[in-house]
């Protein structure tokens, strides 16, 4: 542990590390002081001039993000000097700004509107007019309006200090200085830039995906996991009328930082997809009959006890979450025991963010293939998640498909089995020989965990309503296993990740409340480079 | 028991007469018969004179060349206490932020006219009417064409002499 500095911040006594600012010092006792430059993930220019404080003894008032903490040091954040210095930086940044919060983004989000209604002046004293950029598409998912712009060079120092590709830079001087592109060469090609839509203080960068599309306000944030990539980024689901409207990263130190990759990022309309199975079909020659939770596991349950011992084969997916695997597993060695395989796509290369190590969009595009590896699952077909499950599509026994929409196989897929059971979002061709077709959620719309390359185990929560009588698979399997053969049946999330806990070794020891919302690591040696 | 009984005295019966107070009152009947003051109001051929504050169904603004002056800023939607607006914003031709769908429940409405309090480009006001009579219940959620097509005047939600009402 390094030495502690002791200061007094607004009469309170702080104990911080060496080295450490005033403005993260004033943090860890909850006092925001307001900035724009500032960003924990990056330099500090000290530009914006916002974060000014009054220390006792300086003959000025300090900025907050770059003076360090000294031994004694009494900082007064919220005195008058300390308001009226900032009251006139904030009177500044008006000067040229539109104030079209009714048509901006940003708006409802936006650190301007927050601290000039914080902090700022009742009344604008600006007589001249106000100087005029208009909009500028920067390529990519951006937008800049000019106009807006606060000169707090986030997004410049982003590309060239954490993407480390400069495709940014300030051009002019003063008054006219803005922020361009070099010629038109624009965002296009990158794959982080989304991120300085998300940094940008004011709404001067905004994503085209987004615009205009809902109010900061109206937005409902889930925590959840990044379901596009191994990496596991930690991200919130902003949702509104139950469809997800944006993702936007969620901060964790140890996988993701503050940052998300675009593919992410705008991987999500999956999440809103229609058309879903919405009640259990019992499939009898080619015709199809709604039924009941009841009636479709009493059907399930009937055929498998007709299968006889030809053994379970069963198809999982890598998108699946650790308690639906383990669930599927338990079910599995109820009925006899079998193989599991999954199948999941990879991307040729991997990409990246060069200033922020280990954090990449790994080649391994399903979030959870480390916790299907563990829970005893094994890869088969090819890197665009085809092929491979010959042995499986004419087994003769008992058929499982949970997760995997088969989009590759023909209808004849399953036609000879025992009993073939699909548990899926959306109804299949090749789910046309299935016996009991079984509507599960998806993580947008359940609780669970992943388990992300480096073997740390994350918790997402539901942020839409499942559609009609769908229910999270582990739910389901576990209800099948405990009336099969016995024992309790896990009917919340905490409780699937316990009987995950006592199933698999990986998990032994682990508790749910405990993997919280940062996650834990698995108690298996683990690799921190991933694949 | 009865107890504080009180006795009426009437007079004797063959002393009085009904025809005094009948002809006290059928005075006064013809006396408003040529009495030129009317009190009866004959609507609809005359017209109720209406507060300025009267709040009555919607009127949308709109600029010279026909477009809605509403930005789709959101903050009607969310103000309003019946939750009657729907507003699904987007970008027109020229990049103007604007309402793809604006609707009013007028059923759901109560009346209160936060939404015209709120707006900061002045375009949606409640209006000086009331005569919304339709044959079906769906002609009662107004879209944004029809919303613009109002023509009755909007209500001042305060003095303009005196805005801050002092």
């Amino acid at each position: 542990m390094s030495e502690l500095v002791t200061l007094t911040i607004d009469g309170r006594e702080v104990s911080v590390p060496k080295g450490t600012t005033i403005l993260e010092a004033a943090k860890t006792i909850g006092t925001e002081v307001p900035h724009y430059c500032y960003h924990p993930g990056m330099s500090s220019p000290a530009m914006c001039r916002l974060c000014l404080v009054e220390v006792e003894g300086a003959p000025k008032p300090m900025p907050g993000c770059v003076t360090a903490v000294a031994e004694g040091q009494v900082v007064r954040t919220q005195s008058e000097e300390a308001l009226g210095h900032r009251r006139g930086v904030l009177e500044f940044y008006l000067v040229n700004h539109p104030l079209d919060c009714p048509i901006c983004d940003m708006s409802g989000e936006c650190n301007l509107q927050d601290y000039v209604h914080a902090e700022g002046r009742e009344h604008g004293r600006g007589r001249e007019p106000k100087r005029v950029f208009g909009r500028d598409d920067f390529g990519g998912d951006v937008l800049f309006y000019g106009d807006r712009c606060v000169m707090c060079t986030r997004c410049v120092r982003f590309m060239s200090e954490v993407e480390q590709d400069h495709r940014l830079t300030v051009v002019e001087r003063g008054n006219r200085s803005v922020i361009d592109t070099f010629f038109e060469e624009g965002l296009d090609g990158t794959h982080w830039h989304g991120n300085i839509v998300d940094i940008c203080p004011v709404g001067a960068l905004v994503s085209k995906d987004f615009l205009h599309k809902a109010r900061a306000w109206d937005l409902t944030h889930t925590p959840s996991i990044c379901a596009s990539c191994s990496q596991g980024c930690n991200v919130s689901l902003h949702t509104r009328d139950n469809l997800v409207q944006r993702i936007k990263p969620r901060e964790n130190l140890d996988v993701n930082g503050w940052w998300m990759c675009d593919h992410g990022r705008h991987d999500y309309e999956w999440m809103n997809q229609g058309d879903r199975l919405e009640a259990p079909l019992v499939r009898d020659g080619g015709t199809s009959r709604a039924v009941g939770w009841k009636d479709a596991l009493r059907v399930l349950l009937d055929n498998a006890e007709a299968a006889g011992t030809a053994g379970v084969k069963a198809v999982a997916s890598a998108r699946s979450s650790n308690e639906d695997l383990a669930a599927l597993a338990a079910l599995v060695d109820t009925l006899g025991g079998g193989d599991i395989v999954y199948r999941s796509p990879r991307a040729d290369e991997e990409i990246p963010l060069k200033g922020f190590p280990g954090l990449a969009r790994r080649r391994d595009l399903s979030p959870n293939a480390r916790g299907a590896e563990l829970v005893g699952a094994t890869r088969v077909g090819g890197d665009d998640a085809t092929g491979g499950l010959e042995s499986v599509a004419s087994h003769r026994g008992i058929v499982l498909v949970l997760g995997d929409a088969l989009a590759d196989q023909p209808d004849t897929f399953g036609q000879d089995a025992a009993l073939y059971v699909f548990m899926g979002t959306h109804d299949s061709p090749a789910a046309r020989h299935a016996d009991v077709v079984l509507p599960v959620a998806t993580h947008a719309e359940a609780e669970g965990t992943f388990t992300n390359h480096q073997g740390r185990v994350q918790r997402f929560e539901p942020a839409l309503h499942a559609p009609g009588m769908t229910r999270p698979a582990w739910l389901i399997l576990g209800a099948l296993v405990a009336e099969r053969g016995g024992g309790s049946v896990a009917r919340t999330a905490a409780e699937a990740f316990a009987a995950l806990a006592g199933r698999v070794p990986a998990f032994s020891g682990m508790d749910y409340d405990a993997v919280g919302s940062r996650g834990a690591v698995i108690n298996e040696s683990v690799s921190l480079t991933g694949d | 028991m009865a107890i504080n009984v009180k006795v009426m005295h009437r007079p004797p019966p063959e002393t009085t007469s009904y025809l005094r107070a009948a002809l006290s009152g059928m005075a006064l009947t013809f006396k408003h018969m040529v009495n030129p003051t009317k009190v009866t109001q004959q609507y609809p051929e005359e017209q109720t004179d209406l507060s300025p504050r009267w709040r009555g169904t919607h009127v949308m603004e709109q600029h010279a060349d026909g477009r809605p002056k509403c930005v789709a800023c959101g903050l009607c939607p969310t103000v309003c206490p019946a939750n009657c607006i729907r507003l699904v914003g987007g970008e027109d031709d020229q990049g103007n932020r604007y309402p793809i769908v604006y609707e009013i429940d007028e059923f759901r409405c109560i009346f209160c006219g936060m939404c015209q309090e709120v707006c900061p480009v002045e375009a949606i006001h409640v209006g000086r009417h009331f005569e919304n009579a339709e044959y079906t219940r769906d002609r009662f959620v107004y879209d944004l064409d029809r919303l613009m097509e109002q023509d009755h005047p909007s209500t001042l939600l305060w003095d303009p002499s005196d805005p801050r009402s002092e």
